[in-house]
């Protein structure tokens, strides 16, 4: 093991990812360590994790593309369109990729709930795109809370019958990165180890360890307050947020240290409970987010 | 003013604490015994933060009495050498009568439900417990289920063989 970093080196997250940044910087240059393909899928969702990693900070999401990987193909990013996208698609399945998937897979039928393009004049649609990729690609990233686990858009009552992108490729092994939506360093940290170090460790449900091991309970700020039994009553409270509904004490995330939005805050910092956006099962499983009727005493009901 | 003193007290051990941990930590390679000062570091400073909030609130209001609290704290040991850190004890259960043989039928559960300032129970396999302060059922709601019900085949279905779960909740009695 290599001598432990010590103070005065600076210690904050931000400062630990530039540090692995210039890491791979380096490591690129000496030519230690190879851009790869990249295949970023959004199929039945949001968007809300692409969005995410535009905000991405060590790397940010401009050098995971100039320096990292190559990215083939990215459905809100690139410049091409109609059947000229897919064809860019068609040509990656040759190659080397790493393929990145958000959203969930729509199987209603046969996938026509979530069409990502066109083929030969033929819809594609996010099934046969997930399959067809998922495949054939070297690793998979599960990114998100629907590709994860079906998410929001396997909430009740699920009219487009979506699934995990597991479930449609039951025997691939994926790594899987939770949230709603993934934290910027969550997916850029682990494409990074996958880039330096190859598949970064995970839990038995698939999760890097590494961003998904600790109880966000066991690190929050407020947990004093739990521990004595002093509880807010209201969203604004200091104290810790459980009769609200925190999920805090069922979610494994490293939020509470690393935040969001480039570490300037996080949701029990700015006073309102954690929905467990992480936890698989999300939302109907976290439901509900907030309730005032715990605490608040009514005489006459 | 008595608490004040108390506080300080209280404030000045973590502050010692903190400080030896950081010694440690300095000094030390091993990483599984890292971890572990890393966790009472972060508690250290956890209870320091509460304890400011607490003396800035007496100091923004003269006459509010603070809570008998310094005595509660937990007591933090001073050597680093310990292999296992003790955890926090919740309050909420430690003064508790034992445990309790109320009889409930389905109805009288069902107005357990953790509304209005109202308890939270659940019954398992005929035994009613209280999972008012646990912390997986905040609000009294867990995993789409909500307190004042009989969840036996729920239980069975997501924690079989985990009946160590059970040991752990206050019993309140049972359901006829
Ligand atoms: C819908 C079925 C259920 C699901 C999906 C479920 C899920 C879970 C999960 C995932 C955890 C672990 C949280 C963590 O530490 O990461 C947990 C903990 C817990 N569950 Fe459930 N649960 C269910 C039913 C029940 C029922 C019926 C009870 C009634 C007593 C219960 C009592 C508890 C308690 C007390 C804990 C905390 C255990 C601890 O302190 O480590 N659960 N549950
Ligand atoms: S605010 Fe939430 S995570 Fe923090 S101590 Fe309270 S219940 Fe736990």
């Amino acid at each position: 093991m290599e001598q432990p970093i010590l103070p005065p080196e600076s210690l904050t997250n931000e400062a630990i990812a530039a540090r692995l940044t210039t890491t791979a910087d380096k490591k690129q240059r000496e030519g230690l360590i190879k851009k790869r393909n990249l295949v970023y899928l959004e199929l039945n969702g949001c968007s809300g994790n692409i969005i995410s990693l535009l905000n991405g900070q060590n790397p940010t999401f401009e050098y995971t593309l100039h320096s990292l990987v190559n990215l083939r193909y990215s459905n809100s990013l690139m410049a091409s369109e109609g059947e000229q996208a897919t064809e860019k698609l068609i040509d990656v399945l040759d190659e080397d990729f790493i393929l990145a998937v958000e959203g969930a897979v729509a199987l209603k039928d046969e996938g026509l709930y979530n069409v990502i393009g066109s083929w030969n004049d033929q819809p594609l649609t996010g099934l046969q795109a997930a399959q067809m990729l998922g495949e054939r690609a070297s690793h998979i990233l599960a990114v998100g809370a629907c590709a994860t686990h079906g998410g929001v858009s396997a909430a009740k009552p699920n009219p487009s019958e979506s699934v995990s992108l597991q479930d449609v490729l039951p025997d691939r092994n994926m790594i899987k990165l939770p949230g709603c939506p993934v934290h910027p360093d969550w997916f850029l940290g682990t494409l990074a180890h996958l880039l330096l170090y190859g598949e970064p460790e995970t839990d038995n449900l698939g999760r890097p360890l590494m961003f998904y091991s600790t109880l966000i309970h066991d690190r929050c700020p407020r947990r004093p307050f739990f521990d004595r039994g002093i509880f807010a009553e209201k969203l604004g409270d200091k104290t810790c947020l459980f009769k609200l509904g925190c999920r805090g004490p069922v979610t494994r995330t490293d939020c509470p240290t690393r935040q969001w939005n480039g570490s300037v805050n996080w949701p029990i910092g700015d006073d309102t409970p954690c929905i467990g956006c992480s936890q698989f099962g999300f939302p109907d499983a976290m439901a509900p987010f907030i309730s005032f009727d715990t605490t608040r005493v009514v005489k006459d009901e | 003013m008595h608490n004040i003193a108390l506080l300080r007290l209280q404030m000045n051990h973590l502050v010692t604490q903190a400080r030896q941990d950081l010694h440690s930590l300095s000094v030390m390679n091993d990483q599984s015994d890292q971890s572990q000062i890393l966790q009472r570091l972060w508690d250290t400073v956890s209870t320091m933060h509460f304890i400011s909030e607490m003396l800035a609130n007496q100091a923004s209001m003269p006459g509010y009495y603070v809570l008998p609290a310094p005595t509660l704290l937990p007591q933090q040991n001073g050597t680093t050498n310990q292999t296992s850190i003790p955890p926090i004890t919740p309050l909420p259960n430690q003064t508790l009568p034992p445990p309790n043989q109320r009889q409930f039928t389905i109805e009288e559960l069902a107005t357990y439900d953790g509304k209005n300032g109202r308890p939270a129970y659940v019954a398992v396999d005929g035994v009613v417990y209280d999972v008012t302060n646990n912390r997986a059922w905040a609000a009294a709601t867990h995993f789409g289920l909500t307190a004042g019900k009989d969840y036996t085949a729920e239980f069975q279905s997501c924690h079989a063989g985990q009946q160590s779960i059970l040991a752990t909740l206050p019993i309140e009695g049972s359901l006829t």
